[in-house]
């Protein structure tokens, strides 16, 4: 075990296993205070009490989303992330033959300055890659690149959607984004049902993955199977993703690691980079340049926004003069809206954040009653920018309520085992 | 489950508790982890309406997607779910639910 970032981690990168049965969270037993943080944030209960004292365990992978809210609401730190290909990548950083692809979420540039002492949500995009740079990345390329690829996909699949409505075959209405690999997860587990109405689309690291070899192999003169993809996530459960069997269509693996904001700024700590003092730097072309519509994927609602200001333009044929689409934007539970688009009709949409707020739409699908054409959905409240791969708040280790009631349990706990 | 004296004197314990520190700190503490997500969501719609940090706010609009989805010799040049995009791109889904149903038939509550 090692602590990254207030997180304990074991040193662990698995290859070629089945992602189902890895517990990419878990409690240490001896750490948890059994204060239940943890059960109210679980979207799922796959967190449980498992004896009287209240200690609290991920029960089975099977049931977990991978999300991490319960790691980073955990007052005590007592919550531990099982994979971490830290060690990994320093090794394929120094191999010469090996080409190491950076492929940063959006998200990680809004959480990454925090942990060098910048305030709540600084954007520090550029001394992002310029640190990947200096640690010896040889491809700054960008997951933001392939948000903006996921929207043209993801946009496209929709409108088709939309007019194969009534003939034979079509694909069923409301279309789930597939960005989120908690909620794809989650749909698969629960809700396996509806997965035909779940995009197509893989997320936009599941894409960058598999261009990078192919694409990026091809304009940089690269041998693809010298190509080592890192993907730098504000998630946990993107871990699980990048393990999934089928990604595999470059004709090798197509995500290779992943790690988290927590882990970057580890490795840029370890490396010694004086961080704050790195100038701005620009990502590599080719599978680096992006727009605001990709960076804003990392709110709830952000994808939503990206998709409409892309479908307005196609769907009426006009341009989109002022991009803001602020009815999407959502900071927490359900939020619908009715968006006009002129030559084509009312586009119904719901953005949610938070697996029950998930549940509720899903049911109303299940039964027919979704009147929506889009849904889109993140398991983290608020979106990406709250991922289980974030900096932690530093107020939630600082709860005088939390760390009192868990005081006073582990107390009388105490006196009964003496007794 | 009967209450012994020792439960009875921690669940008053508890009651003091929140007595003493209010159900205000309660819902202080949920409304500041609210607070830290917006800060940063506010960060995020900053940089997409901050021309010096992204020249383009919409994704058809960046040069490197017209580069890739070229209809002459882009990389994708059949357009967005041409046949190379469904190859790379696109995936299928597979039917989990088995497991966590194995898990309630051995007596395993979850919420849904």
């Amino acid at each position: 075990m090692r602590q990254i970032e207030g997180v304990m981690y074991q040193t662990n990168a698995p290859k070629g296993v089945d992602p189902d049965g890895i517990f990419f969270v878990q409690v240490d037993a001896t750490r948890c205070e059994a204060c239940g943080s943890c059960e109210e944030v679980c979207g799922t209960g796959a967190i449980q009490a498992i004896n009287e004292d209240g200690i609290r365990q991920v029960v089975d992978p099977a049931a977990c989303m991978n999300c991490g809210q319960c790691l980073i609401s955990c007052p005590y730190g007592a919550i531990y992330e099982g994979v971490s290909y830290v060690d990994e990548i320093f090794e394929k950083l120094k191999d010469p033959d090996t080409i190491v692809v950076s492929m940063p979420a959006p998200a990680v540039r809004y959480g990454l300055g925090e942990c060098f002492g910048a305030p709540t949500g600084t954007y520090v995009g550029g001394q992002m890659h310029a640190a990947l740079r200096q640690l010896g990345f040889d491809y700054i390329w960008d997951n933001e690149f392939t948000a903006d690829v996921t929207i043209m996909e993801e946009g496209t699949e929709l409108i088709q959607r939309v007019k194969e409505q009534g003939k034979k075959d079509a694909r069923p209405l409301p279309q789930f984004t597939s960005c989120c690999p908690g909620w794809v997860k989650f749909a698969e587990t629960f809700y396996p049902d509806l997965t035909p109405n779940l995009s197509s689309c893989k997320s936009p690291i599941g894409m960058l993955g598999p261009l990078a070899k192919t694409y990026g192999a091809h304009e940089t003169k690269s041998e693809a199977r010298k190509i080592y993809t890192v993907s730098i996530m504000p998630c946990i459960a993107k871990k699980y993703e990048g393990l999934r069997p089928e990604l595999a269509d470059s004709g090798f693996r197509d995500i290779d690691a992943t790690i988290n904001t927590r882990e970057l700024a580890y490795m840029i700590k370890t490396a010694g980079i004086n961080f704050n003092s790195l100038p701005s730097q620009q990502p590599d072309p080719i599978l680096g340049d992006s727009t605001g519509a990709a960076t804003i994927f990392g709110n709830s609602g952000g994808v939503m926004e990206a998709a409409l200001r892309l479908a307005y333009e196609v769907l009426s044929g006009k341009k989109l003069s002022n991009p803001d689409i602020k009815v999407v934007r959502t900071h927490e539970g359900i939020n619908t809206a009715d968006v006009k688009v002129p030559g084509f009709g009312t586009v119904k949409v719901a953005v949610a954040s938070g697996l029950a707020n998930a549940a509720k739409l899903c049911d109303e699908v299940r039964a027919g009653k979704s009147p929506y054409h889009f849904i889109e959905i993140m398991t983290c409240p608020g979106g990406c920018v709250n991922g289980g791969g974030q900096p932690l708040d530093p107020e939630i280790r600082a709860s005088l309520f939390r760390s009192t009631v868990a005081q006073i349990n582990k107390r009388f706990r105490a006196r009964k085992v003496g007794a | 489950m009967k209450m012994n004296r020792r439960g009875f004197i921690k669940a008053c314990g508890i009651m003091a508790g929140y007595a003493v520190l209010g159900l205000n700190t309660v819902r202080t503490a949920a409304a500041d982890v609210m607070n830290f997500v917006a800060q940063r969501q506010k960060s995020v719609y900053d940089a997409d309406a901050n021309s010096g940090i992204y020249k383009y706010r919409k994704s058809q609009d960046n040069p490197m997607i017209k580069k890739i989805y070229d209809h002459k010799d882009g990389f994708l040049h059949e357009g967005p779910c041409g046949h190379m995009s469904h190859h790379l791109l696109h995936t299928h889904y597979v039917d989990r639910s088995a497991r966590v149903a194995a898990l309630k038939d051995k007596g395993f509550k979850f919420n849904l």
